[in-house]
């Protein structure tokens, strides 16, 4: 059951980060590249959330998994803060 | 709030759709109006009483919106872009509303939502294409 | 300890991520600016209660379900802008 959100949330945040991406391409608003690279990490993290748990078990990628979403919403605090107004 | 009449509401809804500032807005009219003479970035700039680089921004932002489109050279500039005649209709009321209620659509176009939330809500649209 | 921390920043930025979309929303009435609200906001109460998880790394079920219900909230926020009438 945990296999299936995190497959979804990957390709929930893959799809986010595509569409926001090539928002980004067709009008330049930096706004929607941070966002963008902040679904791109919350991808990852799902990913490696999923090798971890499932996957590879014997592994352990908590921090990993933490760092990359960490990572991620540092990227789109930034925007949210610099490029919101404009 | 003072009801407008339907041309009206059509002029407005362009203005809050596809015009990002008051000098976007004079940018676009100042080269209706000179059509199909093409101005230069220094020139415009000059005109709009804004830096170059601010002036080369707008200039862009309005080819994107397919409203002007950039002339080679030399010299290099950008004229109007008469693409429809539904587009010229537009544009004319656009100058007569802005020529008589200059005060009205300032305050429209500094209400409007940042043209960054546009574009973000946009982008989840799956037809790429603004219509 | 660098786990713990990693939750509370997470935390942290999720909830002030879901304040700039409630403000997104308020602003422009855009529904779909509401499904992020509610998306980081989930995010970052899901982190707060991991931090008092003894092993926060496997979730649990109300975790699970509760992010879940975010991703939901911003597929169908999407879906309803692109087919409006068929839902």
């Amino acid at each position: 059951m945990g296999a299936a959100v995190y497959i979804l949330g990957m390709l929930t945040s893959a799809a986010c980060s595509v569409l926001l991406w090539r928002g980004y391409k067709r009008g330049e608003k930096k706004l929607l590249l941070w966002s963008s690279l902040c679904f791109a990490g919350f991808a990852i993290s799902n990913l490696l959330v999923f090798v971890d748990l499932i996957l590879v078990p014997e592994w352990d990628l908590y921090l990993y998994r933490l760092a990359a979403t960490a990572v991620a919403l540092a990227l789109l605090l930034y925007g949210l803060i610099w490029e919101s107004n404009k | 709030m003072v009801a407008y009449s339907q041309g009206e509401n059509e002029v407005y809804e362009f203005i809050r759709e596809r015009i990002e500032s008051v000098p976007h807005l004079e940018a676009l009219l100042l080269l209706w109006n000179s059509r199909p003479q093409p101005w230069s970035v220094e020139n415009l700039a000059k005109r709009l009483y804004v830096a170059k680089e601010r002036a080369h921004a707008l200039l862009t932002d309005l080819v994107r919106e397919h409203l002007i489109t950039a002339v080679a050279g030399p010299p290099a500039g950008y004229e109007y872009n008469s693409k429809s005649v539904a587009q010229d209709q537009m544009i004319a009321a656009v100058d007569a509303t802005y020529r008589r209620e200059v005060v009205r659509v300032a305050t429209l176009i500094h209400s409007r939502t940042p043209s960054s939330l546009r574009d973000f809500a946009r982008a989840f649209r799956f037809k790429s294409d603004k219509d | 300890m660098m786990a713990i921390f990693l939750l509370g920043f997470t935390a942290a930025a999720s909830i002030t991520a879901s304040l700039f979309f409630l403000r997104f929303w308020r602003d422009s009435r855009d529904r779909l600016f509401l499904a992020f609200t509610a998306f980081f906001l989930i995010e970052g109460i899901t982190r707060v209660l991991l931090v008092f998880y003894a092993h926060p790394g496997e979730g649990s079920p109300g975790i699970y379900l509760a992010r879940l219900l975010g991703m939901l909230l911003i597929l169908s926020a999407i879906l309803k802008k692109n087919y409006p009438s068929e839902l």
